[in-house]
């Protein structure tokens, strides 16, 4: 990689160097029908002059793309300066440099991969007879970059992200297909997330018990319920129904959070977080010291024990809101723009015990994993659960079908009564703006009310 | 960039991997330019100009198959890429269902190849000139009118040559509506075509009556009681419809026997209004498939009949099943009912412009949050719904359809009706 260098004589201006190298490997019951590498790289540039941006990339590292990008991106902003005058805007002017690497342990090689999957399709197999079908799917995506500013920012910083899906179905009595995924995911490569066949027995094991239940799950009673949010789906909920509505972009558009800072939006008993790098000593999952606008990524405290605290910026959605920058503004690939994206975003762990909560639901459900989640800027949000049981007198009663649950997180966390005191955390998938993202999700527990679909 | 010769670095490329000891070979190189005038928070925000350039390398040895991707197409880097690859594929375990295709042969040009930066600015100044004058509770956070072309060409070892050179402009926005402290949900529309020109932004892909509906989006109601209704699907949301379908008749499903119409295919599988058909030379498109194949205009369901399964030449060849070649863009026939008759016909239902939920179940049950939607009771439409859940089934939807409208919505790679469908459970 060559050094980035910022176009100078503009109000502000960035350059960064991107590459980002991903290795997706599929085998659907024994066929190895993905077994792909990518490797995409380039330069980027953004200006900021008289109130309009411009924007360049190409797809190339070397000095000439460098100043290209930087050319194509000065005469961009200058170009946007047909709609007339705009008001003065001052960004931020705070700078930060760093190189933030990361040593993991060796790659896993491809035959390793290749052996791994075969050996688990074959216990499956032996294992599981009544199963229909079983997949595995690996991911492992690295993104290096390299950035500077024409307000002395520079840096180096590092993403590496992996996932290993297991993916089962079998049939139901009526011959309907039942399906069930598990995601392990985690900092760093495959080989980070130490899989082995002994630890991986145990989750397919578990799957499979949860599939068994599925197929003879009963259908849910569609309305307002008392739930358990198991840990996984409390950090996407964290991440859905509150975090967005929290990303400054969305609250110049109009977000209801906007007019809600200081006011109360949940139950005392629910602090949330987007976290920068670092909890309680240990690197997060997807670890961001210094974003792609080059300011220091700090911690924002979204919702303190129950109260609307602030929200997570760029330089110019801190300038337009007068915030402080937060480090939030992230680009996902080395054509795309930097934008508002959460980090690593959490409900903490609070004292209740996970058995005590189930213990003291008399009527309700346990919402164990979801598909799939959407929020919109009224804090309204879904997420899809393909996995959920009945609770009946404080204990866990049959599995019920997938559904959808829903609400508007200023009322649903309010009714929140009970938070656990574990936590987990999970960096599978992609959060969806415009550009795709890397982000984790944390949480514990809660016991709430939440609407559920069903009959 | 664009002057790229993608046609000889394929054919340098397909040389390298036989040389390298491939037994087959598939090359796919492109190159494209994007010119995107962004609006943020009702203003002009953002001039964005990329350029990318990238080689997809397949190999298959002894029946192993390896995949790469590069965006550095120099000589040298392909070189080194397609000794990685034979490493990677010798590893892989032999599948005899691994191939490229043979002797497919065509190259498509559409749409303008040329960016006019003076008519994206236009189409930014009338949306936004709309939004003020006809719509100015809206809040447009996002909005972007673009230019894309691009060239590909792809090359097997099989003797296939196929390419394009493919310009197309899109337009899109993103936005609430706001009165006070109360606000809509999001909403947005967008699509693609091979013209901007001809219309007023606000008229194209419906921009204008999405931005006028949001606004009568911002005070909701909730329904009255748990019911069984009927739905109005806009075109939006008939995408949900289409896609769950064509996950059904495609790889994954196919191959892992999870699908509920393999072996369905010449049987009445839906409601006779329903007539889904290809669109694959939609604007921005090219009619072949990434495994290089020309695909067709092909008749999906004709009259609620399934015609074929749409798998790869891979997955054709691992289940047994016949190969239709399936590109991207899909058209729904328009039908004989009026979108105004559509409404008046139903009792207690919605007109659902979004759904917002998880992947529908393997057996097609799902449930969702209907978002950007209408109460419809005793056939008016009476107020903007929030927190209104409905659940159903897919393959049952299919079968329940009750009407098509005569009006249609074409956004480039899809042009759909509103279907209206019952028997679906609100909460």
């Amino acid at each position: 990689m060559s050094t980035p260098f910022a176009p100078a004589g503009v109000d502000y201006a960035e350059s960064r160097l991107h590459e980002l190298r991903k290795t997706r490997m599929v085998m659907v019951d024994g066929n190895l029908t993905a077994n792909s590498e990518t490797t995409e790289g380039g330069s980027s540039a953004r200006v900021f002059e008289k109130g309009y941006w411009g924007f360049a990339s190409t797809p190339a590292m070397d000095d000439d793309a460098i100043q290209k990008v930087a050319k194509k991106a000065t005469e961009n902003a200058r170009t946007m300066c047909r709609f007339g005058a705009q008001p003065s805007l001052d960004l931020p002017k705070e700078s930060h440099q760093g190189e933030y690497g990361y040593n993991g342990r060796p790659p896993i090689s491809q035959s390793e991969a290749i052996d791994l999957l075969e050996s688990l399709n074959a216990h499956c197999r032996e294992k599981y007879p009544t199963l229909k079908s079983a997949s595995f799917m690996m991911q492992q995506e690295n993104h290096e970059k390299r950035l500077a500013t024409s307000n002395g920012s520079a840096g180096l910083s590092t993403i590496n992200r992996s996932a290993f899906y297991i993916i089962f179905s079998a049939e139901d009595k009526d011959g309907r297909p039942v399906e069930l995924m598990e995601a392990i995911s985690g900092r760093g490569n495959l080989s980070d997330l130490q899989l082995s066949m002994d630890g991986l027995e145990a989750r397919m094991d578990e799957l499979h018990g949860h599939l068994m239940a599925k197929c003879n799950a009963v259908a849910p009673r569609g309305g307002k319920q008392t739930v358990i949010i198991a840990p996984p789906l409390a950090g996407m909920l964290a991440h859905e129904a509150m975090g967005h509505p929290c990303e400054a972009d969305l609250v110049l558009g109009g977000a209801v959070t906007g007019n809600l800072v200081g006011k109360p939006v949940a139950s005392e008993l629910v602090t949330m977080v987007d976290l920068a790098n670092t909890y309680q000593g240990e690197e997060l999952m997807i670890p961001v010291y210094i974003d792609d606008e080059g300011t220091e990524a700090k911690d924002v405290t979204l919702i303190d024990k129950g109260i609307l605290k602030s929200f997570m910026s760029s330089r110019e959605t801190a300038a337009r809101l007068g915030i402080p920058a937060t480090g939030s503004a992230r680009a996902y690939t080395f054509n795309d723009e930097p934008l508002v994206r959460m980090r690593n975003t959490a409900i903490l762990p609070g004292h209740s015990k996970l058995e005590d909560m189930i213990a003291g639901v008399e009527d309700g459900y346990y919402l164990l994993q979801t598909g799939n989640g959407q929020a919109d800027s009224t804090t309204e949000f879904m997420f899809g659960i393909t996995l959920a049981y009945e609770i009946k007198n404080g204990k866990i009663g049959n599995a019920i079908k997938d559904t959808t649950v829903s609400g508007t997180a200023i009322d649903m966390l309010k009714t929140v009564d009970a938070v656990s005191d574990d936590m987990h955390w999970e960096c599978n998938g992609y959060c969806g703006k415009k550009q795709p993202m890397v982000v984790s999700l944390g949480g514990p527990a809660l016991r709430a009310q939440i609407h559920l679909g069903g009959e | 960039m664009m002057s790229t010769d993608v046609n000889s670095t394929a054919e340098m490329a397909l040389a390298e991997m036989s040389k390298a000891g491939f037994d087959e070979a598939q090359v796919s190189v492109s190159v494209s330019e994007q010119d995107e005038l962004n609006i943020n928070h009702n203003e002009p925000s953002l001039l964005r100009s990329t350029e990318d350039y990238a080689i997809s390398l397949t190999g298959i040895v002894d029946g192993r198959k390896a995949a790469m991707a590069l965006t550095d197409i120099s000589p040298h880097a392909i070189e080194s890429g397609i000794a990685e690859l034979i490493e990677r594929a010798r590893i892989a375990p032999r599948d005899d269902a691994n191939a490229v295709s043979e002797n497919q042969v065509g190259h498509f040009e559409q749409g303008p190849l040329a960016a006019d930066l003076d008519l994206l600015a236009l189409k930014v100044e009338e949306l936004l000139h709309f939004r003020s004058r006809e719509t100015p509770k809206m809040q447009l956070e996002e909005g972007a009118a673009s230019h894309r072309i691009s060239r590909e060409c792809v090359m097997t070892s099989g003797g296939s040559k196929l390419g394009c050179t493919v310009g197309a402009y899109s337009l899109s926005v993103m936005g609430t509506a706001i009165d006070g402290d109360a606000s809509s949900s999001f909403n947005y529309t967008g699509g693609t075509a091979n013209d901007l020109s001809q219309a007023h932004a606000s008229e194209l892909f419906a921009i204008g009556e999405m931005m006028r509906d949001t606004e009568q989006q911002i005070h909701t109601r909730s329904i009255p009681a748990k019911f069984v209704g009927d739905v109005i699907l806009a075109p939006t949301a008939v995408r949900d419809l289409l896609g769950w379908l064509l996950g059904q008749l495609q790889d994954f499903s196919l191959i892992a026997d999870n699908s509920l119409y393999k072996d369905r295919v010449g049987e009445q599988i839906a409601s006779d209004k329903l007539t889904i058909r290809s669109h694959f030379d939609a604007p921005g498109h090219a009619p072949y498939t990434g495994d290089a194949f020309l695909a067709p205009a092909l008749t999906l369901l004709d009259a609620g009949r399934l015609t074929c399964l749409v798998p790869s030449y891979y997955a054709s060849r691992k289940t047994g099943l016949p190969h239709t070649p399936a590109s991207s863009g899909w058209q729904i026939e328009p039908g004989p009912t009026e979108r105004s008759a559509m409404i008046s016909d139903i009792k207690q239902g919605a007109l659902v412009n979004r759904l917002s939920m998880g992947s529908p179940a393997a057996n097609g049950d799902f449930s969702g949050v209907i978002k950007n939607s209408f109460y419809i009771e005793g056939g008016n439409l009476s107020g903007a719904l929030s927190e209104t859940m409905i659940a159903g089934n897919m393959a049952n939807m299919l079968g329940d359809i009750v009407a098509v409208s005569k009006e249609h919505l074409d956004q480039g790679g899809t042009d759909f009706p509103w279907i209206s469908v019952s028997g679906l459970n609100f909460s």
